[in-house]
């Protein structure tokens, strides 16, 4: 009995051994893993932003078969956020509760907060930025994704948001063809100002060539748009020398009197913010509006979904004008970057390094880029058929990108932003005169930002 | 009540004329789900089963399909309701009938929980789950759901419990049956409907919960009707107005349901309920 | 304790602990946090020590010496002795040999001048992540390291040979902490802030508007139809109950549809001329009429089927003999159903009072508190500033604080709830004593 007891026992720890070694044998060669990417703000037309890290997926996994390792990577992709709020929201706590996704693509705004949290490591960490692709990428938007000279993320897409003008209510405001065509150029040097989009605009009501309060219709929510207003009329958002934001209150008076007077003067309605953005892509890519501002990606859904064949015929855009001679033609770009999370594991977090590397091929970004109509991330994407043929990539990139200035990394910026848009809405919805509005913009930025915002 | 000495059909007419929005909004909720209707105006005129797309096409890229978040949201009202109403039956029970130190803190301390800003504490409730590890998981929401409609649960079964005659529970004793076989056996069919009714309302209202899941289980595995709705009606890009009644109406048709089945201990709970 | 004590107390402690875990711990961790900074860019769980740009800078303003300030910055990696030595133990002697003898007191100024000069060599590690790691051990700064204590930081600032004196050290420890610490200015900030004044008024406004009007349209409701022939009193009643049970996001998406520029009331009112808008935006006021519409009807169902239910209970005897004595309908309801529902009022305006004030579902999915800000009310400040906004700045700090003056409101009107509606009726005596 004992014997066969133990005969038994050393059976079983043969078994148990083998069992072990097996899979201990399997362990070296095979690594399965998990990749988690969110996108934020993520329409139907911008999934390559998720795609992007799938198709990467498949090309590491081929680059280390070839050095005789198996690697299967399954990449989880999720979009489906209420908002930018939402999305935010969900990121920032997922991460506090050590569940974040492995790769999140947002505002390079995040930056700054969310890299002091330590909620997201530097990407520099993980890649040779010396190497392919990223020694292609731009370097004013690798600047955009850094943070106290640390490179934290690569940049996923580039835009920027211009002006636009219907082109048939110009003519029949009555410019002719080659003055249409000569207004990026005025806009430019300052020539044709805000107060100009005013008067114009005002004449397409009084003409009734538009609605009333449609003569300059606007963005219909918060967003870095609005930032371009009071850099139109000399504000800074930031101070060069110290590193401070900056609150100049002429010029943020200055703003808010400007789309007081707008609607004031009929051509933009008082209850414009909370439009339904369905409505205002129909109206605006349908020539309701006489003038509007909008982003680079507009481009995609005007001549897609809203079914405008012939932008170039209808649209004239510019950079966003002047609005006095404080100020100066601007426009912002805000690009989105792919940021690696912390992670337990630093493998996860190098082989998610390595996914956005491979994603940042401009072939790849190319393909969002095109879809999205979005403007490209490195230098070679001039030299594929596929964006260097299309003629909203190069203009857009030629007329707005070289005055294109970001907002600043800075931690405090997310309040200052969304101090500046409530102070607007309550001027312009007129719960608050233009003064009134500033008084208290002056009084929150004090008393939340305290010595990060100097006010001039 | 009807009476010779006036007519109802003034008082109808006013009643019907006031409620008149909310008929069109309900009529227009169904029709609009197999209509389509020319822009511009308001009378549907052709048949269509395309805003049900979403029930048999595959997701979009990022996003989940319909049926996890209908079988989430299955899961996470039928748990909460087991869980919520498990602990308000004993509870209401030892608030009502059981001698303990300190019964008038504990029942004070209810009827404020009652009228308390649950959701402003969310942000510690995150933290909470944060350190059990249920961020992000449906079993995370489920209890803190269940714990927000606790106090009023406690409170409706004490009122039930109240009402069962002592004399039940004393011919128990007297037969020398223990406290909690007398409470199992022979208190708890007295209480049936009470049951029935805390059920159906902790039911309806996990089912329509809606900033919990939000804040506390974002990732799509968790997902829920509430979040998938919203979360679609907020897509910029995504004008299909049809579609969201569609999904709105697939969302409701449980509620409508329930409602007609249970219409009589809904009424129960809303109107006598919550008395205090 | 007797028996009976613990049997009670069993059958509570379910209660007991969710009770604890999810209501009374999160009170005391609002209280906490509310007396803290806490905020996305501190996180929750902790800080750490970082010198960056960033952090030099607020030490420069912290009034730190310029020079003082000029050495913690400076990057620098020197290919020295030590170095080697790590570099021989982790990445071989021959890397180790390779970087003595072609680099050795080489200077860099950042990480990735020397991770250039390291690729130059034929030895050298066949990994990116380990290049960047050999570059690491040569590195004699503590520019942009993170340190989990202060005690790491000091240790790596004179490990690199830059002298403190004490106080030096304490201002380094203290500006340079990315973590949250305790406050108390969120509350003096609240009253500085002139919107959430505004805010608190708006949350006044909403809570009376409401308030009356669904008392008034419940009241009306349980009245008319209770003078209705029962088949068409319940097909009203289910037509106004509805909302309470539907999904909020459902109720709130048909009250969209309903104000929506391409919506019902403008394709309506265009055949008349008027021109399209967003009813629900429009102005301050029309948002407020949704609103109040809204939650008042939600409010409505609930009292129309609690004041129902208390007509119900009046004797019929009393209805049939006024109108014996041909008393009018209004007279009926002036003098005989009023005087009944005092009761049932009181109840459901200190009930929703409270759930008012705390609820903001309806408010957050129909305008978000817009438009600039005119239906913002207390609770959806506190969840916008804590968890929700475009800017993803996440203030839990100032968020708790709102929190906490809810609670404190809550907690006080239900004392005195608890007095009107007197409570010891409630608590009666057990009459099985075991």
């Amino acid at each position: 009995m004992t014997t066969l007891v133990s005969k038994l026992r050393q059976s079983t720890a043969a078994a148990v051994l083998a069992v072990t070694a097996a899979s201990f044998a399997g362990d070296a060669f095979a690594k399965d893993l998990t990749i988690t990417v969110w996108a934020g703000g993520t329409n139907d037309s911008d999934v390559y932003r998720l795609d992007a890290i799938e198709m990467a997926a498949d090309m590491l996994e081929r680059e280390y078969e070839i050095l005789g390792e198996e690697l299967n990577i399954t990449v989880e992709k999720k979009r489906d956020f209420a908002d930018w709020a939402a999305f935010k929201q969900a990121v920032t706590l997922a991460a506090e509760a050590g569940d974040a996704p492995n790769i999140v693509v947002t505002s390079h705004l995040d930056i700054a907060p969310w890299s002091q949290a330590g909620l997201i490591v530097p990407v520099e960490d993980y890649v040779d930025m010396d190497a392919w692709p990223l020694n292609n990428l731009y370097d004013n938007l690798v600047e955009i994704t850094s943070y106290n000279d640390v490179v934290y993320g690569l940049p996923q897409d580039a835009e920027s948001r211009p002006f636009f003008f219907w082109k048939d209510t110009m003519k029949q405001l009555g410019y002719s063809d080659a003055e249409i065509e000569a207004l990026p150029a005025k806009v430019e040097s300052g020539e044709y100002t805000l107060a100009n989009v005013l008067e114009d605009a005002k004449k397409a009501v009084e003409m009734e060539l538009v609605e009333e309060g449609y003569g300059f219709y606007p963005r219909v929510s918060n967003g870095p748009d609005y930032a371009q207003f009071y850099q139109s009329f000399g504000g800074e958002l930031l101070d060069k020398d110290t590193g401070k934001l900056l609150l100049d209150k002429q010029a943020m008076t200055d703003f808010y009197q400007f789309f007081v007077d707008a609607v004031e003067a009929k051509v933009t309605r008082k209850n414009h913010i909370g439009t339904e953005w369905d409505q205002w892509y129909a109206e605006v890519a349908s020539g309701k509006a006489a003038t509007w501002h909008g982003g680079t990606w507009h481009y995609a859904r005007y001549t897609g979904k809203e079914g405008l064949d012939d932008f170039f015929g209808n649209i004239q855009f510019t950079l966003i004008p002047a609005g006095n001679e404080n100020g100066r033609a601007n426009t912002i770009t805000h690009p989105l970057a792919y940021l690696l999370t912390a992670q337990d594991d630093e493998d996860d977090v190098e082989i998610a390094a390595q996914l956005i590397k491979i994603a940042s091929e401009p072939r790849i970004n190319t393909l969002h880029a095109i879809k999205s109509a979005h403007l490209g991330i490195a230098r070679e994407q001039s030299n594929i058929e596929l964006y260097a043929n299309d003629r909203w990539a190069a203009e857009a990139t030629e007329r707005l990108l070289g005055q294109a200035n970001a907002q600043p990394n800075h931690t405090g910026y997310g309040q200052f932003s969304q101090i500046m848009f409530k102070g607007l809405e309550t001027a312009w919805t007129g719960t608050r005169t233009p003064a009134e509005a500033v008084a208290e913009v002056e009084a929150e930025m004090k008393a939340t930002l305290g010595d990060e915002v100097i006010i001039r | 009540m009807t009476s010779s000495n006036f007519r109802s059909w003034p008082l109808f007419l006013v009643l019907a004329v006031i409620s008149m929005p909310l008929v069109i909004m309900y009529v227009y909720l169904f029709v609009d789900t197999v209509t389509d209707t020319t822009a511009g105006s308001l009378i549907p005129d052709r048949f269509t089963l395309h805003h049900w797309r979403f029930l048999w096409e595959e997701p979009e890229t990022g996003r989940v399909s319909i049926w996890t978040v209908t079988l989430n949201t299955f899961i996470f009202a039928t748990c909460t309701t087991l869980i919520n109403v498990s602990a308000s039956v004993t509870a209401g029970y030892a608030l009502s009938r059981l001698n303990m130190p300190f019964k008038r803190f504990f029942l004070g301390g209810i009827l404020t929980l009652h009228a308390f800003p649950t959701i402003t504490l969310i942000i510690s409730i995150f933290l909470i789950l944060q350190m059990i590890g249920l961020y992000n998981t449906l079993i995370g929401v489920i209890l803190v759901k269940a714990a927000l409609e606790l106090p009023l649960g406690i409170w409706i079964m004490k009122g039930f419990f109240d009402n069962v005659p002592w004399e039940i529970e004393m011919a128990g004793l007297q037969d020398g049956a223990s406290r909690f076989t007398v409470w199992w056996k022979l208190v708890l069919p007295q209480v049936q409907p009470g049951v029935a009714a805390l059920s159906v309302f902790v039911f309806l209202s996990a089912w329509s919960e809606f900033i919990l899941p939000q804040v506390l289980a974002p990732s799509g595995s968790a997902q829920v009707l509430s979040t998938y709705l919203s979360n679609l009606i907020f897509d910029d890009m995504k004008p299909d107005f049809n579609m969201f009644k569609s999904v709105g109406v697939f969302y409701a048709l449980p509620v409508i349901v329930i409602y007609l089945i249970f219409n009589k201990q809904l009424m129960n709970i809303y109107g006598g309920g919550t008395k205090g | 304790m007797r028996r009976a004590h613990l049997l009670g107390l069993g059958f509570l402690s379910p209660a007991l602990a969710i009770i604890l875990m999810l209501f009374l711990i999160p009170v005391l961790l609002t209280v906490m946090f509310s007396f803290t900074n806490m905020s996305t860019a501190t996180g929750i769980s902790g800080g750490a020590y970082e010198i960056n740009a960033a952090s030099l800078r607020k030490l420069a303003d912290a009034g730190a010496q310029e020079s003082f300030v000029e050495t913690l910055g400076k990057e620098s990696f020197v290919v020295d002795d030590a170095g080697i030595t790590a570099a021989a133990a982790a990445y071989g002697e021959q890397f180790a040999n390779e970087v003595g003898s072609q680099m050795l007191g080489e200077r860099f100024s950042s990480r990735r001048d020397l991770e250039r000069a390291f690729r130059k060599l034929k030895s050298r590690p066949r990994s990116t992540r380990d290049i960047k790691k050999a570059a690491d051990l040569f590195k004699r700064s503590v520019l942009n390291i993170r340190f989990e204590t202060a005690g790491g930081l000091v240790d790596a600032v004179t490990d690199n040979g830059i002298e403190m004196t004490p106080d030096q050290q304490e201002l380094l420890t203290k500006t340079i902490y990315t973590g949250w610490t305790w406050t108390s200015d969120n509350f003096a900030l609240m009253a500085q802030i002139p919107y959430v004044w505004r805010v608190a008024g708006n949350t006044v406004l909403y809570v009376v508007l409401t308030l009356a009007a669904s008392v008034g349209m419940g009241l009306f409701l349980a009245i008319t139809t209770f003078y209705l022939p029962s088949s068409a009193a319940s097909s009203f009643r289910a037509i106004w109950f509805l909302p309470r049970i539907l999904p909020n996001v459902i109720f709130v998406l048909m009250w969209k549809w309903l104000a929506w520029d391409t919506g019902f009331l403008s394709s309506l009112l265009a055949n008349f001329g008027v021109p399209p808008r967003n009813w629900m935006l429009d102005t301050g006021v029309n948002a407020w009429v949704f609103i109040v519409l809204i939650n008042g009807i939600v409010g409505a169902s609930l009292g129309m089927i609690l004041f129902g239910s208390a007509i119900k209970s009046i004797p019929q005897s009393m209805l049939h003999a006024s109108e014996v004595d041909g008393a009018s309908r209004w007279q009926q309801i002036r003098y005989i159903i009023l005087p009944q529902l005092r009761w049932p009022i009181m109840f459901i305006c200190a009930y929703s009072t409270l759930s008012l004030l705390t609820s903001f579902e309806y408010i957050l999915l129909s305008t978000d508190g817009g438009p600039g800000g005119a239906t913002e009310v207390w609770s959806l400040m506190a969840f916008h500033t804590a968890l929700d906004n475009y800017a993803g700045n996440l203030q839990y700090g100032l968020g708790a604080a709102m929190a906490l003056m809810l609670v404190i409101v809550g907690i006080l009107a239900s004392l005195v709830y608890l007095r009107i509606f007197n409570f010891n009726d409630l608590v009666a005596k057990p009459r099985i004593e075991q």
